[in-house]
């Protein structure tokens, strides 16, 4: 054969593969999709939605272009102000989704929850992390809250049997914990996101939640005594040497092993651990179990802090009708169960039967049921707050004796931010 | 040249000079503009804001702080890369068989990505297993053991010198080349004259070295003011900004804070600092060429 002819072949042969390849995309309707479940577990499960998705809706198909967790961040933002979005995103509900609704960049999607009457199936303490300015933003898709993941074995071995309500109670049992050659708390704040948890509690429980919402929203000074005293009660545990020394030193996951091998009792961490742990083979209820936050003071209303995570539409979104039938996909039941159990997450929606739980998430699961929700720190403010307060929370692992210094940068950041 | 070559030469140029604008000059001239507003990289609107974001660097701690940090990195550059290229280069030039076995072994570095490079270093870091305090417990020297990188008086050093590894490297086969450059007979007469080893070296090798030196310095200290990745891997200039660097502050103001216009800012100053640095180094090479012609 000729090098004329060969080419010639090709050529056709090329022809043939876009006039055919136009054919299928004309039936079918892409769905471009960018989301922050791209650890294994999160990308096998997401995976498994998509495809009863197509399996149930031939005419459309998934195009997952999923991101690492921390370059989500920046990558969502860039192809959303480069008029490149997706035709949905995960996002992060609270702080993160109004910056982007402030910026006009989201579809409101109120019409789509009455049409669907998703008050009905959204609990109303979850409903709040959908709403930015009147309007349904975000579709929740999971529910995490943080609370003490402990080691039971290491618990039982050092005598303590009742995991503590009160403050006294939990000092009680670190104190223990110590006596008998364990560290109490294990925190890997390399990311500094896990230190946040801590001042989320501290202020919650010793300022109130009332006072933290102001706090967030700027109306309140970091450097009010408010803020002092919750630091001076955290300030307390790490004097007291019960936390594991060096945590800017260690991500989340390495806390997590260091509860799972013994080093430690327990950490502060949200219910994804849980998915973490089961994903290396650990038992829910024989190797780790849950306690809520201890309350400090009594007279302050219960809370428990945590993350929704959601599904956000761009408002130039090629195909916002495909993505809404994927949205409604996402929110059966069926679908609830297979990510929560998947994810190591809450179902975002009530009718999902809990007895599908393992026994410490539906421990879980009771507590969220009974007690007021809040967004975590960086969640909960605006970005470049958040920056600064995070900031503050490594500063004060490091040497926890400067954190008036450290509130006084930190209410620095807030007047730039909010203005003084 | 005839016309038509004209033509056809620029031809070929038009389609480089096209991506050059494109993805060179366009973005360059866009950070000068928006480093003058108040743009939040996100928002459809933003003002114009003239040089505001210039005077806030004045009073920001962080960017004094970041500034202070690229001025270590850069002494560094200059100090830690060029001194141990040129001992490593001194060391294995004209050895035989087993000094090239030792050149590609300290070459090998430059065979990683800097993201690579902080990678391992993260591991040799590491506080409960890392090379560094393993070896430190093993001699009995566990009290000097650190979380280097979650220290603030440490951690920039440990990104330093984990990026100076492969600074050196390169340094190394820079100051190689300069070596097989210098005429033999120069070095045989020092010795025949009663010049010592180091004698040789201060007084015939170093100043024969002048074009390499200049080369091994000027992109030791570009390098390290465009470093990033080496950083965003092991400390994303933390703990509490005690690493960063200029250009992960441009980095965190930008993507991090949301703040464009000012990380915008913050680029142009980086981006007339390396504009410096270059102009110096355009200078002292074609001063250092007129030397030897």
């Amino acid at each position: 054969m000729s090098i004329k002819r060969l080419l010639f072949g090709l050529t056709v042969f090329a022809v043939v593969l876009l006039i055919g390849g136009a054919v299928v995309m004309a039936q079918q309707q892409d769905i471009s999709i960018v989301h922050y479940y791209s650890s294994a577990l999160g990308q096998e499960t997401m995976t498994a939605l998509f495809d009863t998705f197509e399996a149930a809706h031939p005419e459309y198909k998934i195009v997952d272009n999923s991101a690492g967790h921390e370059d989500f961040k920046t990558q969502i933002l860039v192809t959303i102000a480069g008029n490149n979005p997706p035709d949905i995103f995960s996002y992060w509900a609270g702080a993160r989704t109004q910056f982007v609704v402030d910026a006009d960049r989201l579809l409101p999607l109120t019409d789509f929850w009455d049409e669907n009457s998703l008050d009905d199936i959204i609990p109303a303490g979850v409903k709040p992390a959908a709403v930015y300015n009147g309007e349904i933003y975000n579709i929740p898709m999971n529910v995490h809250i943080v609370g003490f993941f402990y080691n039971p074995k290491v618990m039982e071995a050092a005598g303590i049997t009742e995991m503590p309500t009160t403050w006294d109670g939990f000092i009680a049992m670190c104190d223990t914990l110590k006596a008998a050659g364990v560290n109490p708390i294990a925190l890997g704040s390399l990311n500094r996101w896990p230190a946040q948890f801590w001042f989320d509690y501290m202020v919650s429980y010793t300022a109130g939640a009332d006072y933290r919402q102001a706090l967030m929203a700027g109306e309140a000074a970091y450097n009010d005594p408010e803020v002092a005293t919750a630091m001076e009660t955290w300030k307390q545990l790490t004097d007291a040497g019960y936390f594991v020394p060096d945590a800017n030193a260690y991500d989340w996951t390495d806390a997590a092993d260091q509860v799972a091998n013994g080093d430690a009792a327990m950490t502060l961490m949200g219910t994804f651990i849980t998915g973490y742990w089961d994903g290396n083979g650990l038992v829910a209820g024989e190797d780790y179990d849950f306690f809520p936050f201890p309350v400090i003071n009594p007279d302050l209303p219960v809370v428990t802090h945590g993350t929704v995570d959601g599904w956000a539409v761009p408002a130039s979104a090629a195909n916002p009708d495909g993505a809404k039938a994927l949205l409604l996909h996402m929110l059966t039941p069926e679908s609830q169960a297979t990510w929560a159990l998947g994810q190591g997450a809450l179902a975002a929606v009530n009718n999902v039967d809990t007895s599908i739980y393992s026994p410490v998430m539906k421990k879980a699961a009771d507590y969220l049921a009974q007690v007021q929700f809040l967004s975590g720190y960086d969640l909960s403010t605006t970005p470049p707050m958040a920056e600064g307060g995070l900031n503050m929370f490594a500063q004060f692992m490091n040497d926890p004796s400067g954190y008036m210094a450290y509130l006084d940068e930190a209410q620095a950041v807030a007047d730039d931010v909010f203005g003084s | 040249m005839t016309r038509t070559t004209y033509r056809w030469a620029a031809l070929f140029l038009a389609l480089p000079l096209a991506v050059y604008i494109a993805f060179v000059v366009f973005p360059l001239l866009s950070s000068f503009y928006y480093s003058l507003t108040d743009w939040n990289g996100f928002d459809v609107n933003y003002n114009f804001v003239g040089l505001a974001n210039f005077e806030k660097m004045f009073s920001d701690r962080l960017f004094s702080n970041a500034i202070g940090n690229t001025l270590i990195w850069t002494v560094a550059a200059i100090i830690v890369p060029t001194g141990g290229g040129l001992a490593l280069a001194l060391v294995l030039h004209e050895r035989g068989i087993f000094a090239n076995i030792y050149k590609s072994m300290f070459y090998l570095p430059i065979a990683l990505a800097l993201a690579v490079i902080g990678q391992i270093w993260l591991w040799i870091y590491q506080p409960n297993w890392g090379l560094i305090n393993a070896t430190l417990r093993n001699i009995g020297l566990e009290n000097l053991a650190q979380a280097w990188l979650a220290k603030p008086q440490f951690a920039l050093l440990a990104v330093i010198l984990a990026w100076s590894w492969q600074q050196t490297a390169l340094s190394m086969v820079i100051f190689l080349a300069g070596l097989t450059a210098i005429p033999q007979e120069l070095i045989e007469a020092a010795h025949i004259d009663g010049a010592n080893y180091f004698q040789r070296v201060r007084r015939v090798i170093v100043p024969l070295l002048a074009p390499a030196s200049v080369v091994v310095i000027a992109l030791a200290v570009i390098n390290s003011l465009k470093s990033f990745d080496v950083l965003y891997v092991m400390t994303r200039g933390g703990p509490f900004h005690s690493s960063d660097n200029l250009a992960m502050f441009m980095y965190n103001e930008s993507f991090q804070k949301y703040n464009m216009g000012y990380g915008s800012a913050i680029a142009v100053v980086l981006f007339l600092i390396t504009l410096a640095v270059i102009a110096v180094y355009f200078r002292q090479s074609a001063q250092v060429e007129r030397l030897y012609d």
